[in-house]
C-alpha cells in the first residue's frame, strides 16, 4: 500500500501538475545535424536495398553532397546569427552562436574532403561499402552537437556520438589485427575516460545545482562557494575527459597506438574531427562556464600544455614510423591549441579556433599521403619508404611537403599564423615562459618534419649526403612545388602517375638504400633496422585514383592559399569569438 | 555544502553494504570450522565433474543476433514511457516516436541486407565489406598477430 502511494507521488512529481511542457524546437538550429543524420539514414537505406553492390564512389559522391548540404545549412545558420545575434535553441540545451557555427563550416568541410580520401583506400583494400561513410557522418553529427551543446549533458551525448563510430572506424579493416587492436584500444580507454566524464558531470552538478552551462556560470557568478573542493574535483574531473579526447599529455598515450594501427584514412579523419570536437566542448565549458575558476584550472592547463608540447615534439623525433611520428606531432599541435585556452581570453579562443580549422586540413592531407605511400595492405609505414620520393612521385612529394612544412610552421602556409597567432595570444595573457617553450617545441618539431622533406628529396645518394649543402637546394625547391601543385593540380598529378608507373620496374631507391643496411644516416635516425621495409609492396600512384587527388588539392590548396591570405579565416574565427 | 546532504541516506547505505559483506566474511572465517577436502575444493562443487573443455569457437552470429535484440529491446525501453503519457504528448510525440521507430527499422533493413538472419548457408543479398572469404588457411591464423608494433613480422611469415 505504502509502495502504491509512493508510486503515485512519483508519478504525480514526473507529471507535474499541468502535464508535460514540451520544449519548443528550431529545426533550423539543428539543420545541419539532422542533414547529417538524415542523409546517412537515406545511405544506410539505399545501401541496404538495393539490389547490386554499389560502387564506393556513389558513396562518395553522396557523403560530398550531404557534407555540402550541411555546409550551406551552416553557413546560412552563420548569417542568422550574425544579423539576428546568438541564440539558444531546444530548451536552451543547445547555443547556436559564432563559435558553434565555426564547428559547424569546419565540420562540414571535413566530411567534404574525408570521403575523398577514403575512395581511393577503400577500393585499394577491397572494404567498399556504405559504412566508412555512414560511420563518418554519424561522427560528424557528433562533433557538430558538441561544438553548440549548451548542456553537460547533451556534451556527453555528443561527445558519445562522435567517439563510438570512431571506434568502429579505427577497427574499420577487419583483417589486419593491428586495426582491430586498435580499435579495442581506443574503445577501452575512451570509455574508461567517459566515466570519469561523467563523474565530473555529477560532481559539478552536485556543485551547482545545474548541468546547463549559462546556469552554472550563473551560479558561480552569484555564490561564492566556502568549501568548492566538489566543484574542483568535477571540474578537475571534466578536464580529464577532454583531455583524453584532443589527446594532452598525462591522457596521450591511446593515441600513438590507435593512429598506427587505424586504417589511415581513417586516422586522418580521427585526428581531424576528435580534436575539434575535443577542443569545441573543452573551451565552451572552461570559458563560458567556469570563468570564475579561472586562477584554479588557469595553472593546470599551464602544466598540461607544457608537458604536451615537450614530450608531444620530443617523442615524435624518435619514431621510425611515420603515422607514430604524426600521431605524437599531433599531440605537439594540442600543445599549441592548449595556449589559447591556458590565456583564456577572445583573442586566446580565436587563436586556437583557427588552429583548429586550418590543423583539420594540414592532417586529413597528410594522412592521403601516408595512405598512398603505404601502398595495398597499408602496413609499410617506416620512414625509409620516403626516401626518394620526389623523384618516383613529384607531386606527391611536393604536396607533402607543404603539408610537413606547414606543421612546422614556415612562411606562406596558414601553419605560420596558426602558430603566430597562439603566441600572440599567450604573450599577450603575460605567459611568457609558455610561450618560450611553444617555440622551443616548434624548433624541435621543425627537425622532424624537415627531416621527412630531406627524406623524400633525398634520392638514393650516398648516406653522408644527408648534411651535405646541396641537399638545401631540393629542399628550397620545394617551396615552388605548392604553386605548381595548386595551378595544375589534375594535370601535373597524371603525368607523375605516368613516371611513376613507368619507373615501377627500376628497383626504388628506399630499397637500395635498406638492402644496403649502410648503418646511420646524417639526420640522426640511426636506428633503423635495415632490410625492415623491403617486402616489396609498392606504393600506389597518386594518379590512381582522381578523387584523391581532389581532396588532397583541396587541403594543399587551402593550406597555401590561406596562407598568403589569411584574412578570411582569421576574420572568421574572431568574430565567432566576440559573438560569443 | 547543504546540497549534498541528500546524498547522506546513499553514503550510510554504501558503508553498510561494505560492512555486511566485511562481517560475513569474517564471521564466516572465525566461525564455520575448516575440514577441507577435494570434492570442496572443486571449482563445480556438484553436478558432473567436467570431463574436457567446452569448444571455444562458436559462429559469431550468435553476437549479431544479440546485438539485435539489444537493438530492439532499446526502441522498447523507449516506446514504454511514452505509451503511458502518450495523450499528453499529442501530435509531437507521435511525430518523434515514428521518427525514432523508423530510423530503428532502418537498422533492421541494413542487417537483413548483410545477412544477419540467414541461418541457413551463407547466401548474402550484399556482400560484407571486406574479403571474407573463409579457408583453414585464412581463418586459424597459427601464431603471432600481424601488425603488433613489429610490421613486417606477420607478412613475412
Amino acid at each position: 500500500m505504502i509502495g502504491l502511494e509512493s508510486l503515485r507521488g512519483l508519478q504525480g512529481a514526473l507529471l507535474g501538475a499541468g502535464g508535460i511542457v514540451l520544449p519548443h524546437i528550431d529545426y533550423t538550429a539543428i539543420l545541419p545535424e539532422l542533414i547529417l543524420l538524415g542523409g546517412m539514414l537515406l545511405l544506410l537505406v539505399v545501401a541496404a536495398l538495393s539490389p547490386r553492390r554499389l560502387a564506393t564512389e556513389f558513396y562518395a559522391t553522396a557523403t560530398v553532397g550531404i557534407g555540402i548540404a550541411s555546409l550551406v545549412a551552416s553557413l546560412v545558420l552563420w548569417k542568422d546569427v550574425v544579423s539576428h545575434g546568438p541564440f539558444t535553441a531546444v530548451a536552451k540545451s543547445l547555443d547556436i552562436d559564432g563559435f558553434a557555427v565555426l564547428f559547424l563550416v569546419l565540420v562540414s568541410c571535413v566530411l567534404i574532403v574525408a570521403p575523398m580520401l577514403a575512395v581511393g583506400y577503400l577500393r585499394r583494400e577491397g572494404i567498399e561499402g556504405c559504412e566508412y561513410y555512414v560511420l563518418a557522418l554519424i561522427s560528424g553529427s557528433g562533433a557538430m552537437f558538441m561544438a553548440s551543446a549548451n548542456d553537460l549533458v547533451l556534451v556527453f551525448l555528443a561527445l558519445e556520438v562522435l567517439s563510438l563510430p570512431l571506434y568502429v572506424l579505427a577497427g574499420f579493416d577487419r583483417r589486419r589485427a593491428a586495426s582491430s587492436e586498435a580499435a579495442i584500444k581506443y574503445f577501452v580507454l575512451g570509455a574508461f575516460s567517459s566515466a570519469i566524464f561523467v563523474y565530473g558531470i555529477a560532481l559539478t552538478y552536485g556543485a551547482t545545482g545545474s548541468t546547463n552551462l549559462g546556469q552554472i556560470a550563473a551560479f558561480l557568478a552569484r555564490n561564492v562557494l566556502t568549501s568548492n573542493g566538489v566543484l574542483l574535483g568535477g571540474v578537475a574531473l571534466l578536464l580529464c575527459g577532454f583531455a583524453f579526447k584532443i589527446a594532452a599529455v598525462p591522457f596521450h598515450m591511446w593515441s600513438p597506438d590507435v593512429y598506427q594501427g587505424a586504417p589511415t584514412p581513417a586516422t586522418g579523419f580521427m585526428a581531424a574531427l576528435a580534436k575539434a570536437g575535443g577542443f569545441a566542448a573543452l573551451l565552451r565549458v572552461f570559458v563560458t562556464s567556469f570563468p570564475t575558476l579561472r586562477s584554479s584550472w588557469q595553472p593546470v592547463i599551464w602544466v598540461v600544455a607544457i608537458l604536451t608540447l615537450v614530450l608531444g615534439a620530443s617523442f615524435a623525433v624518435v619514431q621510425r614510423d611515420i603515422k607514430r611520428m604524426l600521431a605524437y606531432s599531433s599531440i605537439n599541435h594540442a600543445g599549441f591549441i592548449l595556449l589559447g585556452l591556458q590565456a583564456a581570453t577572445a583573442q586566446g579562443v580565436a587563436a586556437s579556433l583557427y588552429y583548429l580549422f586550418i590543423y583539420a586540413f594540414l592532417v586529413l592531407g597528410s594522412f592521403a599521403v601516408v595512405t598512398l605511400v603505404a601502398g595495398r595492405g597499408d602496413d609499410q609505414h617506416d620512414l625509409s619508404r620516403y626516401r626518394g620520393l620526389a623523384r618516383r612521385q613529384p607531386v606527391l612529394a611536393g604536396s607533402f611537403t607543404v603539408l610537413l612544412i606547414a606543421q612546422a610552421g614556415a612562411p606562406f602556409t596558414t601553419g605560420f599564423f596558426s602558430k603566430l597567432y597562439v603566441l600572440q595570444a599567450a604573450v599577450a595573457a603575460h605567459s611568457y615562459a609558455l610561450a618560450a617553450v611553444a617555440m622551443g617545441s616548434a624548433a624541435i618539431a621543425t627537425f622532424f618534419y624537415l627531416r621527412v622533406v630531406f627524406l623524400m628529396y633525398s634520392g638514393s645518394a650516398p648516406v653522408e649526403a644527408g648534411v651535405s649543402p646541396e641537399l638545401v637546394e631540393p629542399g628550397a625547391a620545394s617551396l615552388a612545388a605548392p604553386a605548381l601543385a595548386m595551378a595544375a593540380p589534375s594535370g601535373q598529378a597524371l603525368a607523375s602517375g605516368l613516371v611513376a608507373a613507368g619507373g615501377a620496374g627500376v628497383e626504388p631507391a628506399w630499397a637500395k638504400r635498406s638492402g644496403g643496411g649502410s648503418g646511420a644516416s646524417g639526420e640522426g635516425d640511426g636506428a633503423e633496422p635495415p632490410g625492415e621495409a623491403t617486402t616489396g609492396v609498392p606504393e600506389t600512384p597518386l594518379s590512381s585514383s582522381p578523387w584523391t587527388v581532389a581532396g588532397l588539392g583541396i587541403c594543399v590548396g587551402a593550406t597555401v592559399l590561406f596562407g598568403i591570405w589569411p584574412e578570411p579565416i582569421i576574420e572568421f574565427a574572431r568574430l565567432a569569438t566576440t559573438i560569443f | 555544502m547543504g546540497s549534498l546532504d541528500s546524498y547522506l541516506p546513499i553514503f550510510v547505505l554504501f558503508v553498510l553494504a561494505l560492512a555486511f559483506a566485511g562481517l560475513s566474511v569474517l564471521a564466516s572465517r572465525l566461525l564455520a570450522p575448516r575440514r577441507p577436502t577435494a570434492a570442496k575444493e572443486a571449482p563445480y562443487e556438484c553436478g558432473i565433474v567436467p570431463t574436457y573443455e567446452p569448444a571455444q569457437r562458436f559462429p559469431v552470429r550468435f553476437y549479431v543476433v544479440a546485438m539485435i535484440y539489444v537493438i530492439f529491446d532499446i526502441e522498447i525501453v523507449f516506446l514504454f514511457p511514452w505509451a503511458v503519457v502518450y495523450g499528453q504528448l499529442g501530435r509531437f510525440g507521435l511525430v518523434e516516436i515514428v521518427v525514432f521507430a523508423a530510423s530503428v527499422f532502418f537498422s533492421l533493413l541494413y542487417l537483413l541486407s548483410t545477412g544477419s538472419l540467414d541461418w541457413g548457408p551463407v547466401k548474402r543479398v550484399r556482400p560484407l565489406a571486406g574479403r571474407l572469404e573463409r579457408t583453414t588457411a585464412s581463418t586459424v591464423r597459427r601464431h603471432g598477430a600481424t601488425g603488433t608494433g613489429d610490421e613486417g613480422s606477420g607478412r613475412a611469415a
